[in-house]
């Protein structure tokens, strides 16, 4: 059942001229930022070259074109996924998922994979572009593998916190401005400067600090489990939001 | 509480049993104390004025509002201990039709289909089946935000049967039709009625003396009338339970 949903879902996003439009600014984003850092890395080659630690062209470009790209998803994902129960709503086409055998669970997780698929599929194209380079050069893999999932995980983060977002409202833009609100404010816990202990653990939460080291290579327990917990914490809150309406009504 | 008009059938033909359904929406609106046993043949016009808590009633049988208070079991599923169970038994046509306007009208019968679990060569068959049923033939490829509100309701109806539910849930089905469909919606219902329980619920009761074989009538959100449709004027009964 839940590929059923997941396949409606993904479906209905490629139905749609904004997904397609956003995936075309997209691309030219991609390239752009790509041939502006590779342009900038030839120029630094040589300085770079004379460091202790030199940074070779898979570790400049994950840190200089694929990190920023992480913003760039928190922003786009939740774009996607804004309509998903709002329209819902909004078109009264909730009825037919309310009625039918399928539990709020399969439902929202459906949603979310079906929205996280389409979405992958431009994380995908954002890293096809480093890979092509292996053609030319020697590339680090491991290093671009790892950047690559710390790109899937918080794209997936903020695809969770927007369908959260979705599920609370019959308006599109308001859940687009809440997910967006709590998203970045997280991303900006992370250059936060707490004097107070108690607020100093609130930059744990930081999306940004949780996602360096995967752009490092480095690919640790706790912040694959971090970004882990915030997508099953707001799918969790989906699944609870959606089941009291059966109670409220609204 | 008024006597089931077939209630002396077996509990083996027992489709829907509704004990006790209260839902408060508002401060001056509620649905209380209902309670219904509808069997397969059943086909119960469900009246009463605007506002009267048909709608409401309706979206508590579906699964879609939880009521309050009571229970509903449907095919001995009870609503609130195996709700998976007891929605596959449930097809519903809500007041508006939940459509999908950039969806064919082939893909969102395919999409109903699966949601409710057919799959392969079933699905195929049964989606031929209720596209001739409620004649989409015509329609078939086109977007539903292109059909006329007729044939959306046509959709709509075909959705609620393409997995041949056992009890079918239709909210003013007539809404938008012109004669000569709502003739061949009746016939629709009557035939589907053979095999299933249906309620539908309507405003017009012209429309349920020549559809239902049973009338139960709501007003202020309580039932105050459940008898066979036939025999005694429909109008006279329900004015005097309505007054």
């Amino acid at each position: 059942m839940i590929g059923v949903i997941a396949r409606h879902e993904g479906l209905r996003l490629l139905r749609s001229a904004q997904t397609w439009i956003i995936a075309a600014l997209l691309a030219g984003l991609f390239g752009f930022l790509f041939l502006k850092q590779l342009e900038s890395f030839l120029d630094l080659q040589a300085q770079l070259a004379i460091q202790d630690h030199p940074v070779g062209l898979s570790g400049f470009m994950s840190i200089r074109y694929l990190e920023p790209l992480a913003l760039v998803f928190t922003v786009i994902a939740p774009l996607f996924a804004m309509r998903s129960f709002s329209d819902e709503y909004r078109h009264q086409t909730f009825a037919l998922w309310q009625s039918s055998p399928v539990s709020t669970a399969a439902l929202v997780i459906g949603k979310f994979l079906g929205i996280l698929t389409v979405l992958l599929l431009l994380v995908v194209m954002a890293v096809a572009i480093l890979f092509i380079m292996k053609i030319f050069v020697n590339i680090d893999i491991k290093l671009l593998l790892s950047a690559a999932l710390g790109l899937s995980l918080c794209t997936a983060a903020s695809a969770a916190c927007g369908l959260y977002f979705s599920a609370l409202t019959r308006q599109s833009l308001i859940a687009i401005i809440a997910s967006l609100a709590v998203l970045l404010f997280s991303w900006m816990l992370g250059s936060a400067n707490f004097s107070n202990l108690p607020l100093q653990s609130l930059v744990d939460l930081s999306i940004a600090n949780h996602l360096r080291g995967f752009f490092q290579g480095y690919v640790q327990v706790r912040d694959v489990a971090f970004f882990i917990l915030v997508t099953g914490l707001f799918l969790g809150l989906g699944i609870i939001k959606l089941d009291s309406l059966r109670h409220t009504g609204n | 509480m008024p006597a089931s008009a077939h209630a002396t059938q077996g509990p083996q033909h027992r489709v829907l049993s509704a004990i006790s359904l209260s839902r408060r929406l508002s401060a001056n609106a509620e649905v209380s104390n209902i309670s219904l046993e509808i069997n397969r043949g059943d086909i119960v016009g469900l009246l009463g004025l605007n506002g009267a808590g048909k709608t409401t009633t309706l979206r508590m049988l579906s699964g879609v509002l939880a009521p309050d208070e009571g229970s509903v079991t449907i095919k001995g599923h009870s609503l609130s201990d195996s709700p998976i169970e007891a929605r596959r038994q449930v097809g519903f046509l809500p007041d508006q039709p939940p459509l999908y306007n950039d969806m064919r009208v082939s893909e969102y019968l395919r999409l109903a289909g699966r949601i409710r679990g057919l799959k392969g060569n079933r699905l195929t068959e049964r989606q031929d089946i209720v596209t001739e049923q409620c004649m989409l033939e015509s329609v078939n490829r086109s977007l539903i935000s292109t059909l006329s509100k007729g044939f959306r309701q046509r959709v709509g109806l075909a959705q609620a049967l393409i997995h041949e539910p056992a009890l079918l849930l239709l909210d003013e089905p007539s809404n938008g039709l012109d004669p000569q469909q709502l003739e061949s919606m009746r016939n629709l219902i009557i035939e589907t009625g053979k095999s299933a329980a249906v309620i539908l619920s309507t405003h017009l009761l012209s429309e349920a003396q020549t559809t239902c074989n049973r009338v139960a009538i709501i007003h202020d959100g309580k039932l105050v009338a459940d008898r066979p449709a036939n025999g005694e004027d429909l109008e006279q009964i329900f004015h005097g339970a309505t007054r």
